[in-house]
Order: C-alpha cells, then structure tokens, then sequence
C-alpha cells in the first residue's frame, strides 16, 4: 500500500513538473518457464515505465491480466489461481539505475536497484540493464530470474511438474520525453 | 454370455476413456476470446469509461477487467512501432485515455485514420495505469 502511494505520488509530481521524465507506455515484459513437463511464455505489451533523468530513478507498473499466453487455459490458471490478479491487479518495480547521471550515447551495462512487488509481496531486486541513453530516447533492456515462492504464489503439486520453480523475466522499455 | 458381458464391459470402458481423453484436450485447448465474435458486456463512451477508473478503480475492475468493451470516443493520438498499433481515445481536456492496443489482424485499417476522427472500438480491457488498456482491439467503424 506504502509503494502505492509512492508510485502515486511519483506519477502526480510527473503531472506537476513535465520535464525531466521519459516514459513508456508500451513497455514489454515476459515471463518464460521451462520445466520436465512444458515450456510456459508469457507476453505483456503495455508496461507502463517512468525514468526521472534528474535523479535516475525508474517506476514500473504491469497489469496482471495484460500478460497473453498461448493458451487460454494457462492464463485463466495464472489469474485466477496463481498471482490471483483481480485481488492484486498490479505488479509495481520501484528502484534507481546507478551512475545514471554518468552515462553517455553509447550502450552500456548499468546495475538497478530497487524493490519489485507481485502478489502483494514486496522483495528487494538487484539486476544488470543494457541501457542507451540519447536526448529523446532511453531504453533499458535485461532479464533477471525470480523464485515463484518468494511472492507466496504457490503451486500444487499436481502441475509441479509443468511450472518451473524459478521464472526468467525479461524486459524492453523503450522510453521518450514525457510531455502533455 | 459371461463373455458377452465382459466384452460390452470392455468396450463401455474404452468409450469413457475416450471420451475422457477428448474432452481434456477440449478444455486444454479452449482457444482465447475472440474479440470480433462476442457481443459486447458492455457499450460505452471513451471519456465516460476513464471517468470511472479515475473515480474508483477498485470498482471499475470488478466492472470490466477481462470484459468485451465496445468504446467510442475521438482519436486523440496514433501510434505505430513495429507492426504495433495503438489508438488512443480521449478529449483533449481530460489527463489519460482509452489506449486501444490493436489486434494485429487489424493493421490494415490503420492506415486510414486520422487524430481527431471519431471511432467506435471493441478490445478487452485489462486495467488502468495511466490510462485504461484494451488489448486486442478490433476497429468497428
């Protein structure tokens, strides 16, 4: 609820002062698991991402039900019984890409620091970035792994066999100058 | 006749497993929703819809989370990047919009709109971030 008011009043203070953030829109993320059974991939294209260049620091926030599977069946299960999204509807990443204001034009490696929340668990999240930084554009792409239980989303034991205990995530957030 | 009844036995046995096995691929593969084929849960205007998200989002989601949604609204912005449309709908006064993410297979019409147009759109919605999201939006006219 804290990191709800935070990301609020980080979105209102955007509205208030427009310029030094790049945002997206339509961000993208997926999710891949691999296990014995079968491969499970899921995408979601409308991620929104905001980087404050004054102070580097970026929020994130995905809707749940945005993310697509191939099959209907897998994304019913993963709403419904496994990240239980129409009670918690938002996954929200909150963190600092350090040394940004050290970065030139050239893509490079930047480490991001911050807090992720799925499930309505939050958790600490260090992960590497590649990341191009030019006068109207920032990306920022990478991929980091995440244990299903350390979000308290538990899986029965009849499927442990189809999901994988630890999901790779990975995202392209392709930023632009806000203005409105 | 102890034979006889074993055979039917056997073979009713077969036929539920059969039936078994067919109705679990049934339901393994039901295919997703298909925007262009549903009637819509709901008819609405595109500034109408923002309001209710903005007002109470808990209660809009309960509403129209994974919803067929058929929207009005002007065209407020275009956007296109790789192969992606997306349509946004909003008067200018409002802060957000309606993002229509459109359906790929739709790509074709995109060509021919304008900012500023009217347009009535059919997606599911998703959710609100900064805007409401539909996603595989089909453009009705």
């Amino acid at each position: 609820m804290k990191l709800h008011i935070l990301l609020f009043s980080f979105l209102f203070t955007i509205v208030v002062s427009g310029q030094e953030r790049f945002l997206t829109k339509q961000g993208y993320t997926s999710f891949f698991s691999s296990a014995p059974v079968e491969d499970i991939k899921a995408d979601n294209n409308q991620v929104l991402s905001i980087i404050d260049t004054s102070t580097g620091t970026i929020a994130i926030a995905i809707l749940m039900k945005s993310f697509m599977f191939e099959k209907s069946l897998m994304q019913e299960h993963f709403n419904e019984n496994y990240v239980e999204s129409d009670k918690y509807p938002k996954a929200k990443f909150k963190g600092q890409i350090l040394n940004f204001n050290s970065l030139d034009q050239n893509e490079q490696e930047v480490t991001i620091d911050g807090n992720i929340t799925i499930h309505g668990v939050t958790q600490k999240l260090e992960t590497l970035a590649k990341i191009t930084r030019t006068t109207d554009h920032i990306s920022v792409q990478g991929s980091f792994p995440l244990k299903i239980a350390d979000f308290n989303i538990k899986i029965p034991s009849v499927v442990v066999n189809n999901i994988a205990e630890i999901v790779e995530v990975s995202f392209a957030l392709d930023h632009k100058p806000y203005k409105k | 006749m102890i034979r006889k009844t074993k055979i039917i036995l056997i073979n009713a046995v077969l036929i539920i497993i059969l039936a078994v096995i067919f109705i679990s691929v049934t339901v393994f593969n039901k295919p997703h929703t298909d925007v262009s084929e549903n009637t819509p849960n709901f008819y609405l205007e595109a500034t109408n819809v923002l309001e209710e998200f903005q007002d109470n989002e808990t209660q809009a989601n309960t509403k129209y989370l994974e919803q067929v949604l058929q929207i009005t609204g002007t065209i407020s912005e275009l956007n296109i990047t790789d192969e992606k449309g997306v349509i946004s709908l909003s008067d200018n006064d409002s802060f957000g919009s309606v993002m229509c993410h459109i359906d790929a297979k739709e790509n074709s019409k995109l060509t021919t709109l304008k900012v500023g147009q009217m347009i009535t759109i059919k997606g599911i919605c998703t959710g609100y971030l900064m805007d409401v999201v539909l996603v595989k939006c089909i453009i009705l006219n």
